[in-house]
């Protein structure tokens, strides 16, 4: 290359370099633990890169937190337990489908868990379900999981988007007003919790006065804020997550947003309040667990071990993490067996004990639907922490999960069980 | 037609700071012919060094140092890593700095974590300056200001400097500099590390507008590329150019086709490639 009159970079090699950048996405790398062959694999495919590897990191702090108190109550069915992990990516589907099939065909795992994205953990089920393996999603929303496209074998611990609507559209109508416009990410979780508050708004006699879907991964949000004020809502409704929510929200706070219009939304995480500057730890929303629960048995225990373990206090996403694995190990006790169907059988209607549930009215896996209900805890941002830098939240009101869920049928979900 | 007007002006920001990291990643392909693809690490590095050293300096004073320190960076990246390279087919500099970035990326996340970090910027910038114009923040036009200035400041250095010249210079036929007794590998060093700086610089000021994680230069990378295309490979201005309308275009698609507001860059190459392939302000024949 050296000492040419003209360049030697051919347009053609940017463009074949902007290809490889593309590619790249679903070749991330994998990480194994150390495995013998007697032991129960769990594998594990969820986010490590991209916009949501902070929760999927914390999730899979809880998972490993629940492995050592598994492993140290003797393992599952008598044999030590082990975690094979593998990064999903945070938004390609292929990787993550191809990565489930890696786990099960290759690896041979018993149970399979992931994932943060609801389009990737959907996906994923489509695989497990195939294949006959025992699949708890840890983090991923989207309704129809435990709704239309329910299965047997699969498993959520978090809320569906329609529970998060549910638990805190009352506080915004009453407090707020009732005109919202709609920031959204571009993907079926966002569709399905946008569709979810816009059900939950109209059932209180508000209405929707706009909206606008984001791709994933939005980096600036400034020409979107532009829109939604110039609409001129009461509420301005943040549903994007992750580093989408923190790139947001700041904008939305520079732009003094937050002085003309309400800013909140369905659901939020520490992750992300720990991310923004003070100014903009703002608005209304929804957790779906959160530590300072000193009146409830074992949280502080659980706490303490995560703080030890990793330096910082649990969040939603630790918890779903933690009660993910310790499904497995329950599902196997129940069931005195590691046989998927068994398993599943031995889930419904099951409660977790009190130190996993971790949260005052109990949690268990509602049957015929597979899904986790325990308590969502609505609540404001704060600038700065109360006990101490963490305490990010301000709990106002906790909400039954029962009282949020809607019906069975209302869920849409149509169990079909193996013969 | 205020909501239109309010884009254009939204997207010339953003466009000025697209320009800002497409510039420095455009110095180095003209003159030493790498695809920079760990540019938007780089970018990230200045950003977190900036937070980092915050607590010590202030924010003026991590915009002073943190870019300084990340093109002290590059210069060894660049010396050890990347001269060797040189002379061989240039997918050999593409796969390292392809490599170089997830380096990066996982490096920031293995240092300062997953998730966000609250990076601050002084409370008088972060506001709007007027109640109607509320997208004209301080800091937003403190950014604008400081990318003119070292726009500025870099067509300076190229235009009336010994080393600019010899950027320049080295640009059109590195071979002649070379044999006039320019020391072509100092010059290419210093080059990279100018290029860096802007990096750096670029991601400094984008950690007060974005949430800092490790992804943020990942994120800004493509639509840098596509500016160098669009406004014509080889050509600085062409790349400022580039950068300033896919920046009025992005906004300007929001208003009418939101979920297109990033796919429109793409099309804009696209149609540059077609009907004007050299790029807008592409010399003809500079890149074969």
């Amino acid at each position: 290359m050296s000492g040419n009159s003209k360049l030697n970079i051919r347009r053609r090699n940017l463009l074949q370099g902007g290809l490889v950048l593309g590619a790249s996405q679903i070749a991330s790398p994998f990480i194994m633990t150390a495995r013998a062959e007697d032991t129960i694999k769990i594998g594990w495919d969820n986010p490590l890169t991209g916009t949501y590897a902070a929760p999927g990191k914390n999730e899979l702090i809880g998972a490993k937190l629940a492995l050592e108190e598994i492993n140290a109550k003797g393992g599952i069915a008598g044999r030590k337990v082990e975690i094979i992990v593998e990064d999903s990516t945070s938004g390609d589907a292929g990787t993550a489908v191809q990565k489930a099939r890696k786990l099960i065909d290759k690896d041979k795992v018993n149970f399979l868990i992931g994932n943060v994205n609801s389009a990737l953990a959907i996906a994923m089920a489509q695989v497990s379900n195939e294949k006959g393996i025992l699949h708890i999603v840890p983090g991923g929303h989207s309704d129809t999981m435990t709704g239309a496209t329910c299965h047997w074998n699969v498993f959520r611990v978090c809320n569906t988007t329609q529970m998060e609507a549910n638990a805190i559209a009352p506080t915004l109508i009453k407090t707020y007003g009732k005109k919202w416009y709609y920031i959204t990410p571009d993907y079926a979780f966002g569709h399905a919790l946008q569709s979810g508050m816009e059900k939950a708004c109209t059932a209180l006699g508000g209405t929707k006065i706009g909206g606008d879907l984001t791709p994933l991964g939005t980096t600036d949000f400034s020409s979107y804020l532009i829109k939604a004020q110039s609409a001129n809502p009461d509420v301005i409704i943040f549903l994007v997550q992750g580093d989408d929510m923190v790139n947001a929200l700041k904008q939305a706070v520079q732009f003094g947003l937050d002085k003309k219009v309400h800013l909140a939304g369905a659901q939020q995480e520490l992750e992300n309040l720990k991310g923004l500057p003070p100014e903009a730890r703002v608005g209304n929303w929804v957790m779906e667990w959160y530590f300072d629960q000193p009146n409830v048995p074992h949280v502080a225990d659980f706490n303490a071990k995560v703080v030890k373990a990793s330096g910082y206090v649990p969040t939603s996403r630790t918890w779903f993490g933690y009660v993910g694995i310790w499904t497995c190990a329950l599902a196997a006790a129940g069931a005195k067996s590691i046989d998927a169907a068994k398993m599943a059988k031995a889930l419904q209607d099951f409660h977790l004990p009190p130190e996993i549930a971790l949260c005052p009215d109990g949690a268990f896996y509602r049957a015929g639907q597979n899904q986790l209900i325990s308590n969502l805890y609505v609540g404001k941002a704060r600038v700065k922490g109360v006990k101490g830098p963490d305490d990010l939240f301000e709990v106002t009101s906790v909400v039954k999960g029962a009282d949020v869920a809607g019906t069975l049928e209302e869920s849409g979900c149509k169990m079909t069980w193996p013969a | 037609m205020q909501l239109i007007l309010f884009d254009v002006f939204n997207g010339l920001i953003t466009g000025a700071f697209y320009a800002l990291m497409a510039l420095g990643l455009s110095l180095i392909l003209n003159l030493s012919g790498v695809i920079n693809f760990a540019h938007g690490g780089f970018l990230a590095l200045g950003a977190y060094l900036s937070y980092t050293i915050m607590p010590y300096t202030g924010f003026f004073g991590a915009l002073l140092v943190a870019p300084v320190l990340t093109a002290m960076f590059g210069l060894v990246i660049e010396r050890f890593l990347i001269r060797p390279l040189y002379g061989r087919d240039p997918l050999y500099s593409l796969l390292l700095t392809f490599g170089l970035a997830y380096i990066f990326e996982d490096g920031s996340r293995y240092i300062w974590g997953a998730q966000s970090v609250p990076y601050q910027v002084p409370a008088y910038l972060s506001s709007p300056l007027s109640t109607e114009f509320f997208f004209l923040t301080g800091y937003r036009v403190f950014m604008v200001v400081l990318v003119a200035l070292a726009v500025g400041a870099l067509f300076y250095v190229l235009t009336y400097t010994r080393l600019g010249m010899r950027i320049r210079a080295g640009t059109r036929d590195l071979e002649t500099v070379s044999t006039l007794g320019v020391n072509v590998r100092i010059l290419r060093n210093l080059n990279f590390g100018l290029g860096i700086y802007m990096a750096g610089l670029a991601g400094a000021l984008a950690a007060g507008l974005l949430g800092l994680q490790p992804t943020i230069g990942t994120s800004l990378l493509m639509p840098s590329f596509v500016a160098i295309i669009v406004g014509g490979l080889g050509s600085l201005p062409g790349t400022l150019l580039g950068g300033l309308l896919i920046g009025v275009a992005s906004g300007l698609t929001t208003v009418i086709l939101p979920s297109a507001s990033e796919a429109i860059m793409y099309v804009m190459m696209g149609l540059v490639l077609l009907i004007r392939p050299r790029g807008l302000m592409g010399e003809e024949g500079r890149v074969h």
